[in-house]
């Protein structure tokens, strides 16, 4: 096979060893070294493959919506168990891994490990887009570009999700699989055409060697919409036009009382049109302390926002805006936000005292955006791994994963 | 109801609430805990969820809960997105219930760019998100046994009827969208899909079907002496403390705390329909059974009555935004929360930026962390079956939560 | 024929005999469930799906042996075979038919209990050998359970012995074919005492709702966990047998065993075995599960006392009866 058919492999780890021998149970052993029984070895092969091949255990690999699927896949209507296919929990008594969803950098070294402790023989099933190529996330810093960069996969099914009946029939595929494998090997992509996409991902890995790596994706993105304005369809509808509506008219959400204690307790006057007012970071506790008494029970916003630096007509120097909301429980609940305005290096005091649910708020933003909580009690990474370097929502973050641990 | 800062601490301390961070330094030392990795990938973590149980015996003293095992950066995705490309990201985040998902998203895209809905629109987006709470609701009753039950057991009985009444849902979706789930079907500014000819029929038997067996499931659940074994007094979350940790939705109505968005600041249809909060008193497991089986059968009322009072007319506007060049904001910053089966999913997006078409920062606050966030208050004294019962019965979405 | 001759080939016999009729009841069990399930169950493997316990026999053999590194090599292996034997070795006193048993012992009832309640320690050796906290913890449970459970087994046993006089499990069901089954009269102490031994018989069995030592929802596959092909197997088989010869005791003890019109005793045996090994799945794919101290609870505060009452009442019965009533 000439090396020019491999798909390009990026800078790709060599995770799984790809030139390891297939399994072969001591049985085999034993028979074909006894001299007289060696004669045993065919109709017993037949015997083993036709178990082999009908009782399918899956191990459900499953992360995310695609697990929902696999198991409508075991429920009445499609009923894996007509094949004999049933759902156990440890991997220990599975054969078929089936990676149902998006596969993260923090998640794949546990699914590598699972999937070592799977007993031979064993196969994979890549279920959906995201296990198969990272579907739309595969740039994106946390996820894998496809579980086939961290093990090898036998059956790839496409969609997003597949329905149970493709489950169903990629364990049909699978089944031929085993059998051929069986029989003297499988044959090479030459001698089995149909075989190939058995084989071989569906989607290229990484990126994709034809595009000019001179032209941003902002660039791309300005393209596409410099030819898209010119195309919106005229369809004759009765009704209502879309309107726009002018900024005036769109107030944020601020009610009479929430602003009386701006103004009255605070000294805050000045709102903008649109978007929440600033409070000094100094006060916003005492703020939220004073709203909470006032009946705002529920913290339901912490975002971090960032704005890098910026130089020329927009000039701007750089900074970090945490936009907090409450909320009031009962009839007509309203929303009061407030924005607290940071320089970089400057933290903003915990609310965590006020409500206990500031807590993983406050940790996701610190994660995410690096803006610290003074007296915040547990201060740590909340979705990504500890050993995480920069903080991916910064605007000044790669958008691809040039810089995420995983390459 | 008001309450003064110092009866709120008063309360609090009464109450005698568990610290989550107190140090395992804290404990005493000869106590020989064990230390148990439950998840992330466990039969019953609900997706790729991990606790660390510190265990004495069977009962945890201490427990830590991890999350981000299914961080998919959705929130930078978006940024990188226009507008009008984002509903079927966003269908991801809460794989159960995309339908409000969408809604949520939006709402607040359409509250940005100040773009009117047609009623009928906002009509069929209500019974979409009503059918979809039936199905959500379903499926977490399903997983609920599960828990409680085992696969080989009796909980798979009850999870594999659930399973079949929720594909009748799914068969309507499916008949208006094209898909299963992931339906893609919200627009800023209307419906994508227009609801196919003798639709009505269909939702009328398909919930007529369901109806008549959610007496069935009461059975083998909330009228089942065991179930209520399992559930009564387990995991008692108190109101004040749902309300301090921002827990929403079903699980913060069975601590009792009559809140829902539907009614408390309409949206959609819910101006025009009506809705009958329901709440439970005792916020254990099986005040959270309780408050959605009532869900489930408001759900049907509603979506019926959603369906009966269908208006006519345009599903969506006069032009319909479906190209990135349509939407555009350069300036405001909104918040907006529905009432999803999981609670408030609120949304605050900042318009601007250097591209106007897509949004500057897209901030997703799902129902599901903030009621993840309760497990290190809840579940110490509880034992390990417990635990599995307690993170079923806050039907916690891990795509939600970690995005 | 010398006793041991006859021994070895009832032995053999039985254990054909029993491990078919797991296969058989596999599959039954399958089909049960997806019937309940409103799903079919097996259909694709050999008519109506019959072939899919031997299917997954003969895989489950192929597969990899994986010992644990940090596993306790001796106790791991050896756990899964006392397993299997205990579990077989009860079926030894079974009455099959008045002259099929293969061990007619005098105190078939104590070896019955006896070798029985060994099960428990195959459990826990496999538990405390994985190296793997859910099998340990699966380990822990399955001890706290079958020791406490043995009680009131020990006390509904005890009724029957009392009633008939006999420890031998053969002479218990020759008393009922002379008079009258257990679970019918005297109704008083006979049905709850059928009732506390189906249900202890069901936590010795790790069976819904109380399988709390493997339940996979909590414990992955509790003991169970680390075990891999042959191995897993074995203690597959090894539960079923268990359910299966606790069926067969409760039909001889309570139902009268082999006792009945118009067929031969083997098939009235065979019938009453398989009816109660149905209502076992029946009960299993119905109840959720129970938790730890709930079963001692229940255990302890409950069915303890009352099988003690029963054996009282039992002993009353035998004492005060007027002689027709026996």
């Amino acid at each position: 096979m000439a090396m020019s058919e491999d798909p390009p492999k990026g800078k790709r780890l060599p995770l799984y060893d790809e030139s390891a021998l297939p399994y072969e149970h001591p049985l085999y052993k034993t028979l074909l070294s006894v001299p007289g029984l060696s004669v045993a070895v065919a109709p017993l092969d037949m015997i083993l493959q036709w178990g082999m091949t009908n009782a399918l255990w899956i191990f459900p690999m499953a992360t995310s919506c695609c697990g929902i699927e696999l198991m409508a896949a075991a429920a009445s209507r499609v009923d894996l168990d007509r094949m004999g296919t049933i759902v156990r929990a440890t991997p220990r008594q599975a054969d078929v891994m089936v990676v149902a969803g998006t596969i993260t950098v923090k998640m794949a070294p546990r699914v590598k490990r699972l999937w070592d402790q799977m007993p031979e023989p064993k196969w994979c099933i890549a279920m959906g887009s995201c296990a198969i190529s990272g579907d739309f996330y595969r740039d994106l810093y946390s996820v894998i570009p496809g579980i086939d960069t961290v093990l090898p996969v036998d059956v790839y099914i496409p969609g997003c999700p597949p329905n149970p009946e493709g489950l169903m029939h990629g364990l049909m595929r699978l089944q031929e699989k085993v059998k051929l494998a069986r029989e003297g090997g499988l044959p090479t992509r030459e001698e089995n055409p149909a075989l190939l996409d058995l084989t071989r991902p569906s989607v290229m890995r990484f990126k994709d060697p034809a595009r000019d790596p001179s032209v941003t994706l902002a660039q791309e993105e300005a393209a596409l919409h410099a030819t898209a304005q010119d195309s919106s369809d005229e369809r004759p509808v009765d009704g209502p036009a879309v309107t726009f509506a002018p900024a005036e008219a769109r107030a944020p959400d601020v009610d009479g009382e929430f602003e009386a204690i701006l103004a009255g307790e605070f000294g805050v006057t000045e709102l903008p049109k649109d978007a929440p007012p600033i409070v000094e970071a100094a006060r916003h506790v005492e703020l939220a302390r004073r709203l909470r008494a006032a009946g705002y029970r529920q913290l339901v916003l912490v975002a971090a926002t960032h704005y890098p630096e910026k130089t020329g007509a927009k000039a701007q120097a750089e900074r970090f805006e945490v936009t907090y909301g409450l909320r009031t429980i009962g009839a007509r609940s309203r929303v009061a936000l407030w924005r607290v305005c940071l320089a970089p290096g400057e933290s903003v005091d915990t609310l965590v005292g006020v409500y206990a649910g500031a807590d993983w708020q406050e940790r996701e933003q610190f994660d995410l955006l690096g803006v610290t909580f003074a007296g915040h009690p547990d201060l740590r990474r909340l979705m990504l791994s500890g050993d995480w370097q920069g903080h991916p929502l910064r605007k000044d973050y790669p958008a691809d994963k040039a810089c995420a641990p995983w390459r | 109801m008001e309450m003064t800062e110092a009866t709120l601490t008063m309360q609090s301390a009464k109450r005698g609430r568990v610290d989550p961070h107190r140090s395992m330094r804290a404990y005493d030392a000869d106590a020989d805990l064990m230390l148990l990795h439950f998840g992330p990938q466990h039969p019953s973590t609900h997706g790729v969820f991990r606790m660390d149980l510190h265990l004495d015996g069977e009962i945890i003293v201490k427990a830590t809960p991890y999350v981000g095992y299914l961080h998919r950066a959705v929130e930078k995705l978006c940024e990188r997105l226009t507008y009008v490309q984002q509903t079927p990201v966003v269908d991801k985040n809460d794989y159960v219930s995309p339908m409000t998902n969408e809604q949520a998203l939006t709402m607040a895209f359409e509250k940005l760019l100040g773009v009117e809905v047609p009623r009928r629109a906002r009509w069929m987006r209500t019974l979409f998100a009503e059918l979809q709470r039936v199905a959500s609701h379903l499926l977490w009753l399903g997983t609920f046994a599960l828990d409680l039950g085992g696969a080989l057991g009796g909980g798979s009985t009850l999870f594999l009827h659930c399973f079949r009444e929720r594909e009748l849902i799914l068969d309507l979706f499916e008949e208006v969208t094209g898909a299963r789930f992931h339906y893609n079907t919200h627009l800023i500014g209307g419906n994508r899909h227009d609801l196919p000819a003798g639709f009505a029929a269909k939702v009328h038997s398909a919930l007529a079907i369901v109806e008549s067996r959610i007496a069935e499931y009461e059975v083998l659940s909330l009228n089942n002496g065991i179930f209520q074994m399992r559930s009564r007094g387990v995991g008692v979350l108190d109101g004040e403390l749902a309300l301090e940790l921002g827990v929403t939705g079903p699980n913060l109505r069975a601590s009792g705390v009559d809140h829902d968005l539907r009614r408390d600041a309409p949206y959609g249809a819910y101006d025009e329909l009506a809705v009958n909060v329901v709440t439970a008193q005792g916020g254990d497991c099986y005040a959270r059974t309780q408050v959605r089986f009532g869900e489930l059968r408001e759900s049907i009322r509603l979506a019926r009555a959603a369906i009966d009072g269908m208006p006519e007319g345009p599903i969506c506007g006069h032009k319909p935004i479906r190209q990135p060049g349509q939407a555009k904001a350069t300036s405001g910053q909104v918040y907006v929360g529905i009432e999803t089966p999981r609670g408030e999913l609120g949304t605050f997006v900042i318009g601007g930026g250097d591209t106007p078409t897509c949004p500057y920062r897209l901030k997703i606050r799902p129902p599901s962390l903030h009621a993840l966030s309760a497990l290190p208050y809840i579940l110490p004294g509880a034992t390990v079956s417990d635990a599995v019962a307690i993170l079923g019965s806050l039907d916690p979405i891990m795509g939600e939560a970690d995005r | 024929m010398s006793a041991l001759g006859h021994g070895a080939l009832y032995g053999a016999v039985l254990i054909a005999v029993m491990l078919s009729t797991v296969a058989v009841g596999i599959w039954f069990e399958r089909k049960f469930a997806g019937r309940m399930q409103s799903r079919l169950g097996p259909t694709i493997v050999g008519p109506m799906g019959l072939l899919q316990p031997l299917a997954d026999v003969v895989k489950l053999l192929q597969k990899e042996d994986i010992i644990p590194a940090g596993a306790d090599r001796a106790l791991f292996n050896l756990a899964p075979v006392l397993a299997t034997i205990f579990s077989l070795g009860v079926a030894a006193v079974l009455p099959l038919s008045p002259h099929m048993i293969a061990a007619d012992l005098d105190i078939g009832v104590v070896y019955m209990l006896a070798v029985g309640g060994l099960m428990v320690v195959p459990t826990f050796m496999a538990g405390w050998a994985s190296n793997n906290k859910f099998a340990l913890l699966g380990g822990m449970r399955a001890v706290a359970q079958s020791i406490s459970y043995g009680v009131p087994l020990v006390l509904a046993v005890l009724v029957p012995v009392i009633l008939s006089g006999s420890l031998s499990l053969a002479g218990i069901v020759r008393w009922q074919s002379e008079h009258h089954w257990f679970a019918l009269w005297p109704v008083i102490p006979g049905l709850p005492a059928f009732a506390l031994y189906f249900m202890a018989m069901l936590a010795e069995a790790n069976r819904i709702p109380f399988d709390i030592p493997e339940a996979e929802s909590e414990l992955v596959a509790g003991v169970t966990t680390e075990y891999t092909g042959a191995k897993f197997t074995l203690f597959y088989l090894a539960e079923y047998v268990h359910t299966l010869v606790g069926s067969a005791i409760g039909a001889a003890l309570f139902f009268g065993g082999w006792d009945g019109p118009f067929a031969p005793g083997l098939h009235w045996m065979v019938a009453k075995t398989l009816a109660l090994f149905v209502v076992v799945y029946w009960v299993r794919w119905t109840l959720l599960r129970l938790r730890s101290d709930q079963l001692m609870e229940l255990c302890w505060k409950w069915l303890t006392p009352i099988g003690v009452a029963l054996v009282l009442i039992a002993a009353a019965w035998v004492q005060f009866a007027p002689q027709g009533a026996l």
